[in-house]
């Protein structure tokens, strides 16, 4: 009895440090979407050198959760780099030995 | 509908289509010619050919490592980009192309008729994944194996 006691209590607090951490995350700083912060900048297929920041090193589409596109920029990037993809411009998977 | 109007409005295209590699210049030079006539033909207007050169390509595009990427912007309808890649497709030359549409209604009077670009092609440093550059890196990071393992010692 006493060591399942034990073991709520150990288990209370893992669960507290556990929110700890998730408070500690959302302090993390929100990337902002880039295209959105320069208006300037357009989602082009021919411009293999910015979609490659949005691709893996095994050449598969970043998702926005991590990129911190926002989701109108999403959807033009995934088809960029799916029409960069039919030209040969970006790999469509990469082997890694 | 809209060419039916006092001012004819078209739509704005490009097309990238990839040659192989082995061709001369002036074949290379002979198929813009005839995608112009053929854009000229069907009521369109080109307004520019950009040749990036031969380039590696990211994979074998029918059994080729490298290819002639030509970019062709231009004006017309959308019975002309069919006609444009029926004839794309018929050329023995042509590896690959790709159509996109830019925009629609655009008077063809506003956008000027530019000079053909031609780039170099082999010397992009803009090439993100895979190839030889990747070979390269990995070659050069090979150094680091070492160091890496010894980082996971370090961490246990």
């Amino acid at each position: 009895m006493m060591n399942s006691s034990e073991k709520y209590s150990r288990n209370a607090d893992r669960t507290a440090t556990e929110d700890d951490k998730r408070g500690a995350k959302t302090f993390t700083r929100k990337k902002a979407c880039r295209y959105c912060s320069d208006k300037n900048l357009q989602v082009d297929f021919k411009d293999q050198s910015a979609l490659k920041y949005f691709v893996t090193e095994r050449g598969k589409i970043i998702p926005r959760r991590i990129s911190g596109n926002c989701a109108k920029h999403q959807r033009q990037i995934a088809k960029a780099i799916k029409r960069a993809r039919a030209l040969a411009l970006i790999p469509y998977l990469v082997i890694q030995g | 509908m809209t060419q039916a109007s006092a001012a004819i409005r078209l739509r704005e295209y490009e097309t990238v289509f990839l040659l192989k590699p082995e061709l001369p210049d002036e074949v290379v030079d002979q198929t813009k010619e005839r995608v112009r006539t053929i854009v000229n033909r069907e009521g369109g207007k080109l307004l520019r050919f950009t040749t990036w050169g031969k380039k590696r390509t990211m994979y074998p595009v029918k059994a080729q490592p490298r290819a002639v990427y030509i970019h062709a912007l231009y004006l017309g309808g959308p019975a002309l980009v069919s006609e444009l890649e029926r004839n794309l497709r018929n050329l023995d030359n042509v590896l690959r192309y790709l159509s996109v549409r830019l925009a629609d209604d655009v008077d063809p009077d506003t956008r000027p008729v530019s000079e053909d670009i031609k780039l170099s092609g082999d010397i992009d440093d803009n090439r993100p994944l895979g190839g030889a550059e990747r070979d390269a890196e990995r070659a050069e990071m090979g150094v680091f194996d070492g160091d890496d393992d010894d980082d996971m010692g370090d961490d246990l």
